[in-house]
């Protein structure tokens, strides 16, 4: 009932849909209900005033989700604010801790943590971002299951992990889609109270290292929450438009030609994206893109494991006590780095129950050594991508634009200026909030907000992060879209038949990832007629939009027959079509099909 | 549009994604090659010079400057929800094309042959010596002024 009564204000068509998915989900009534009862202050005065007058126009907000926080943003109408909580806070912590029966699961929207360890109880589950839609195979999610407090399962067979929260001494089983739903809600909720209008359409800004298939599981998260996803934004492009917003106001020259070349470098607690982009008259365009799965988790589990080389092995039980020493260990290190950004040296002093005591000085240079490898992860993500822009010298790089957390530690912040040969890095952002105001400003184009202003001048042209392609010239990968390509995006390839009178081809759709490729989906085309091998074209055409949807399409041409009569119907086919499974799926095509189905290139790109 | 083989469907003008007709012509360095030898076919189409609303001499500032000024009207993302992908995506390529001076020379090459065969079938009997080879303006070198 509650459920029905919170929809109100949506139309109708999504209020069934939501029904339909509140219905797959036990606990999302209660949310609601929850929602309600947490009674936000609502704020009245002046702040909602500039929404009200453009009530025709659904302003889609900017939504940030974080490894370690997320934020919210939206156009107020003359320019971005940062939606707090009812603790006057805009950045929220992101976990959502699971509890027996009543009250519901809630997240760090609404939640007040009495202590940090509270959050590491075993109950709590966080660190979403760098789970959601990875596979057991992947190592990422096998450093996680050895040094988070709740649990993680994994089998290693390419199938989705098993995610559990601790509830009275029982491991309660859960999906980081459903935490991030959980959290979700709580932040719809608040921004409809301080809105005080329905919340539907968002941007969401992503780390340029997401695959689409972990798009796909963000998107299914959403829909779960009742949000739309009106444009999924790579944290960098979003940072771009904020840049380009702010040199709009700087140069008033707007089409002068005298473009600006800004490197952002972005690290947070779980992924580190670069990007360069060249910006004049309010429109960025990105020119190289680079992403990885790398951040101040990396710099905490790399710090824990030199405190306690066994931890592994010590916590692999997930008993109470050791679910508690992990929550000291977690904490105390946690604190030690941060302080390692301002101070030479830390004491670490904690005691780890079983009479293991650990206590140890750590010193800056220490704590460079443990990690070098995550500095050198980053340094060649930068190097990467200044080569792959094309931009001749650093030295032409007018800005360093450093956003993140993980931009506080010097010795990140020296690696990145001494690659740019610069001394001192962009001042008019402010690090933590950048993503979420350039989601925002995002959000209000995307809606089709004008600013009398001009403040909303602005575009940010894109660029795809990963190449996609089919598998082809015997088990390779032969891409299509190659990365870097600026978006929306329509290339084509042809290909041929790989045996004589094959009559049948597998369009196996990859994507390349930071270090491997991840399954997509696939698709037969049938009806090709027999020929000899290297007779019929198989043309296949990827198309991404300007929603970064992407599509395949793919015809039979047989020579001589011209180009308006394919042999058989197109094909045109939405992606990802695979799901959960994708790493198993992979395999089972190449085990069961060999290659019989297989496609051979034809020519080179017809279009580049 | 018969470029480089039979088999072009899906950027070609008949092919429809979201029932937008598809009237872009992918043609960047790539497709040069093709691009000349059928010159004689395609002179009724518009230069990439035409596409980016600029001058066949413009410098690099001019042609960014052009390829800014038509994204913020033609982006997809761009609010108004008639501007297509399809549009912008022919403004990119023809602006990744100029805006590399390999690809500018090339195509600057390709463009004078064009010109040339339609000037000669023009004034054929009025001049009879007409341009041989390429001994008009050497785009390759004449463009970095």
């Amino acid at each position: 009932m509650k459920v029905k009564l919170k929809l109100k204000g949506i139309p109708l068509e999504s209020g069934v849909e939501l029904e339909r998915k509140a219905e797959q989900l036990p606990w999302s009534s209660e949310i609601f209900l929850m929602s309600e009862e947490v009674g936000y202050t609502v704020a009245s005065d002046s702040e909602t005033t500039a929404t009200k007058e453009e009530t025709e126009i659904e302003i889609a907000i900017g939504i940030d989700i974080g490894t370690c926080q997320c934020s919210l943003a939206v156009w107020n109408g003359s320019e971005v604010e940062l939606i707090r909580n009812t603790r006057n806070q805009k950045l929220m912590k992101s976990y959502v801790t699971f509890r027996d029966q009543s009250p519901s699961p809630v997240g760090g929207v609404t939640n007040q943590l009495s202590h940090e360890y509270e959050m590491l109880s075993g109950s709590s589950i966080f660190n979403m971002k760098r789970l959601i839609g990875r596979l057991d195979t992947d190592p990422i999610v096998h450093q996680a299951s050895n040094t988070l407090p709740f649990l993680i399962q994994t089998l290693g067979i390419g199938a989705k992990p098993f995610l559990a929260a601790l509830v009275n001494n029982m491991w309660r089983s859960t999906t980081p889609e459903e935490v991030v739903a959980i959290y979700l809600v709580e932040l719809k909720a608040l921004a409809e109270a301080r809105l005080k209008r329905p919340v539907r359409d968002v941007v969401l800004t992503v780390p340029a290292a997401f695959s689409r298939f972990q798009l796909t599981r963000i998107a299914r998260s959403c829909a779960m929450a009742g949000l739309h996803v009106l444009r999924f934004m790579p944290e960098p492009a979003a940072v771009a438009l904020l840049y380009a917003q702010q040199q709009l106001h700087k140069d008033s020259i707007a089409d002068s030609g005298s473009e600006k070349i800004g490197l952002i470098f972005n690290m947070g607690a779980g992924y580190c994206d670069v990007a360069i982009i060249a910006t004049a008259g309010g429109v960025s365009q990105m020119k190289a893109l680079a992403g990885s799965c790398i951040g101040g988790e990396d710099l905490l589990q790399n710090m824990m494991h030199h405190l306690v080389p066994d931890m592994d092995t010590r916590f692999a039980s997930r008993g109470l006590e050791e679910i508690k020493a992990m929550g000291i260990l977690r904490v105390a290190t946690q604190e030690a780095i941060h302080k390692l950004s301002f101070q030479p040296s830390v004491q670490i002093d904690i005691d780890l129950g079983n009479g293991t005591r650990v206590c140890r000085v750590i010193d800056v240079q220490e704590f460079e050594e443990i990690n070098k490898g995550v500095f050198e992860k980053c340094a060649s993500l930068v190097t990467q991508c200044l080569h792959e822009s094309k931009v001749a010298k650093p030295e032409y790089i007018d800005d360093v634009i450093l956003v993140g957390g993980c931009t506080n530690i010097p010795k990140l912040k020296s690696i990145v200026m001494g690659i740019c040969k610069r001394n001192e890095s962009y001042s008019g952002i402010n690090p933590l909030e950048a993503a979420v105001r350039g989601a925002a400003l995002e959000g209000a184009l995307a809606s089709g907000v004008n600013d009398p202003f001009g403040s909303l001048d602005l575009l940010t042209i894109q660029i795809n992060a990963h190449s996609i392609g089919i598998r082809a010239d015997g088990n390779s990968f032969v891409p299509i879209i190659d990365r870097n390509t600026t978006l929306p995006a329509r290339r084509e390839m042809l290909f041929t038949t790989a045996h004589d009178n094959q009559t049948e081809a597998l369009i196996v759709v990859y994507e390349q990832g930071d270090e491997q490729q991840l399954l997509l989906g696939y698709f037969k085309v049938v009806g090709i007629p027999p020929a000899a091998k290297g007779v019929p074209e198989i043309n296949v055409c990827m198309d991404i939009d300007a929603s970064n949807m992407l599509r395949v399409m793919a015809g039979v041409v047989m020579p001589g027959s011209g180009t308006k009569n394919p042999v058989v119907p197109l094909m045109e086919v939405r992606m990802p079509t695979a799901d959960d499974g994708h790493g198993l799926c992979a395999d089972a095509l190449y085990r069961s099909l060999g290659s019989t189905l297989d496609l051979v290139t034809l020519h080179n790109k017809l279009n580049a | 549009m018969a470029f480089s083989s039979s088999s072009c469907f899906f950027t070609s003008p008949n092919f429809t994604v979201n029932r937008q007709p598809i009237s872009a012509n992918f043609a960047t360095a790539e497709r040069t090659a093709s691009f000349s030898t059928r010159s004689q076919r395609i002179t009724n189409q518009s230069s990439l010079y035409d596409v980016l609303g600029i001058q066949i001499g413009a410098d690099t500032v001019e042609i960014k400057a052009a390829y800014r000024r038509l994204a913020r009207v033609l982006h997809p993302d761009v609010g108004n929800c008639d501007s297509s992908a399809d549009e912008f995506m022919k403004v990119h390529s023809a602006y990744a094309t100029l805006s590399d001076p390999g690809k500018r020379a090339d195509y600057d090459r390709s463009l004078f042959v064009r010109q040339k065969m339609s000037v000669r079938s023009s004034i054929l009997s009025s001049s009879p010596a007409g341009f041989s080879g390429y001994s008009g303006r050497r785009w390759e070198t004449d463009q970095c002024w």
